[in-house]
């Protein structure tokens, strides 16, 4: 549904800024009624792709066809069955719910029953049905969101695009943001293409794609992102990590990594993980606060394929994100 | 096409109305400015071959411009505000034609500033400026056309602006001075003969000369006089250079260079 052709995209350079490639030779695809994530860490060209697809931007070289269409030579054909989410709000926040979305409805030409079946659809998971007539600057963050979203689902969009939709948003809200989004996408067999830093968003996409540096690193499921991290980690709090790293070392002839106050140790297989959790808990047990088997998140996978792309030279660098553990042993 | 344009102006028109300190400082200033500087004036206003005429009379249509002017810098700024909110995104990825968007903006643009000088109109009686009904529309239909031409005007300048400060500067020594020069404040025959050559090719100064005629003149002899029509055709021409300026502009998206 959405194909992109080799890709490349340089900014004319200005006085104050050189001329910057933000993408280079990018290629992929998102199929017909696929949930695709697009991440990378900030500057990786993921805002420049987003406007390139949403026909703001013309790129330097490569194409995009969306739904069978040339994004380049048929825009304005392509804005039809294209809807878009931003990150900043794209409303008049003087106007009141009801009227921004009239206005969206004039842009697209829709009127009469046809709107109004239209609104009554777009409305109906929403809790916008009684603030119509409200101000859209009395709305809550979340009842914000919700109108935007509402706004792009009026034109019964084939592809949506959204761009960190859910930036600001409370956990509650953010959640309740994105069932919605889904509950949709499978219903209409729309094709979603979301950026994201957030990864919990990312875990049940049919894709992912990880951007840096404006290259492609991965796109792939998210299983087989995770396989590709492939083990699962035991992670030890200890008392005092630096002692324990050292005596796992000569002791058990392991290779702990220590992040702060935790060491983790890599396990190649699943089956293993539970063993050498016993192993460790068994010899060491006065000097574990607490311990822990942690799978790969696409998180992990993330960092890893973002650091191994550092390594190899395509630059930026990462903080360690907090663990998140699936049991533990106090 | 005109669905989206009737939309945008709508918007911008409805806009105005909800921010009651854009209305209160868009019509208030140019009356203060109309009161203060017409009594302060009215005393030493003594320009020869204009006997009888009051600085507060004189100054009355640079006030009406004045107006045009103000409502034109202020649906500029919204451009700005749009785009930095966001508002703008939405309807570029939306399917109209990017001429829609020119439209809309320099539609409810004038019809802000028509709401404006029509107030101000009605004061015209009161100052003993005689305009029969035929005369007023006439003063109409200018003022339309000149609010079209500074809209556009600001359409243009302020569409590659990223900030409201940065247009600030623009209007404070392009837009105000345009007015300034147009013989809204002083007649334009007693100045020095380079400012005379300025204002003479100031389109503004030629909208505020088709603005002065008809308070003076029977519509019929002014519409046949050869200074509306030089002044008419200055106009006509400023508002269609304007537009296609404007719509050029629009047009034009941000493109890659050569990947070196």
């Amino acid at each position: 549904m959405i194909i992109i052709r080799d890709i490349s995209h340089t900014y004319p350079g200005t006085r104050k800024q050189p001329v910057r490639t933000a993408i280079a030779s990018l290629s992929f695809q998102v199929g017909r009624g696929e949930f695709c994530i697009l991440s990378g860490p900030n500057g990786s060209g993921k805002s420049t792709l987003f406007r390139i697809l949403c026909g703001l931007t013309i790129p330097s070289t490569g194409s995009v066809t969306i739904g069978g269409l040339d994004l380049a030579r048929e825009s304005h054909a392509v804005r039809r069955i294209l809807g878009v989410v931003f990150q900043n709000p794209a409303v008049d926040k003087h106007l009141s719910v009801g009227e921004n979305l009239a206005i969206h409805a004039d842009l697209y030409g829709h009127r009469g029953a046809d709107l109004a079946q239209r609104l009554e659809e777009a409305l109906s998971w929403s809790e916008l049905k009684h603030r119509m007539g409200d101000r859209v600057d009395t709305l809550s963050g979340g009842l914000a969101r919700q109108l935007e979203l509402a706004k792009s689902l009026l034109t019964r969009p084939k592809v949506l695009l959204l761009d960190e939709p859910t930036t600001g948003l409370d956990p509650a809200s953010r959640r309740n943001f994105l069932e919605v989004l889904r509950r949709v996408q499978r219903e209409r067999n729309m094709t979603v293409l979301m950026t994201t830093h957030i990864f919990s968003e990312a875990e049940d996409a049919d894709h992912v794609a990880i951007m840096k540096g404006g290259h492609l690193l991965a796109f792939d499921t998210p299983q087989r992102l995770r396989a590709r991290v492939g083990n699962e980690v035991v992670v030890i709090v200890p008392t005092d990590a630096v002692s324990l790293a050292g005596r796992l070392v000569t002791d058990l002839n392991l290779a702990p990594l220590r992040f702060g106050d935790e060491l983790r140790l890599d396990v190649a297989a699943a089956a293993d993980s539970l063993p050498l959790l016993e192993t460790v808990l068994a010899r060491y047990r006065p000097e574990i606060r607490s311990i822990a088997i942690k799978q790969p998140a696409l998180e992990d996978v993330f960092i890893q394929i973002t650091s191994a792309a550092h390594a190899a030279g395509v630059q930026e660098s990462h903080r360690i994100p907090p663990a998140s553990e699936k049991e533990i042993v106090q | 096409m005109m669905r989206a344009v009737m939309a945008l102006a709508w918007r911008e028109f409805t806009r105005f109305i909800r921010q009651p300190h854009r209305v209160i400082g868009s019509v208030g200033q140019p009356v203060l400015f109309w009161l203060f500087l017409g009594f302060g004036f009215s005393g030493s206003f003594r320009p020869a071959g204009m006997e009888g005429v009051t600085y507060l009379e004189f100054f009355y249509p640079g006030v009406l411009l004045m107006m045009l002017l103000f409502a034109s810098i202020f649906s500029s700024i919204t451009i700005i505000e749009d785009r930095d909110q966001g508002f703008l995104q939405g309807v570029l990825v939306a399917p109209v034609p990017r001429i829609a968007i020119v439209l809309g903006k320099v539609l409810g643009g004038t019809a802000v500033s028509m709401v404006q000088s029509l107030l101000f109109l009605l004061l015209a009686p009161i100052l003993g400026l005689p305009l029969s009904p035929l005369g007023a529309v006439l003063v109409v239909l200018i003022l339309s056309l000149s609010a079209v031409g500074f809209t556009s005007l600001g359409f243009l300048l302020a569409w590659s602006m990223r900030s409201t400060a940065g247009f600030h500067a623009i209007m404070m020594i392009f837009l105000m001075p345009m007015w300034m020069l147009s013989g809204a404040l002083f007649p334009i025959n007693h100045v020095p003969g380079w400012m005379h050559a300025v204002m003479e090719v100031n389109p503004a100064t030629h909208a505020l000369r088709l603005l002065r005629l008809p308070f003076y003149a029977k519509p019929a002899d002014v519409l046949v006089s050869s200074e509306f029509l030089v002044s008419l055709a200055v106009v006509l021409i400023w508002v269609a250079v304007c537009l296609y300026l404007s719509m050029v502009r629009v047009q034009r998206r941000e493109r890659g260079v050569p990947t070196p």
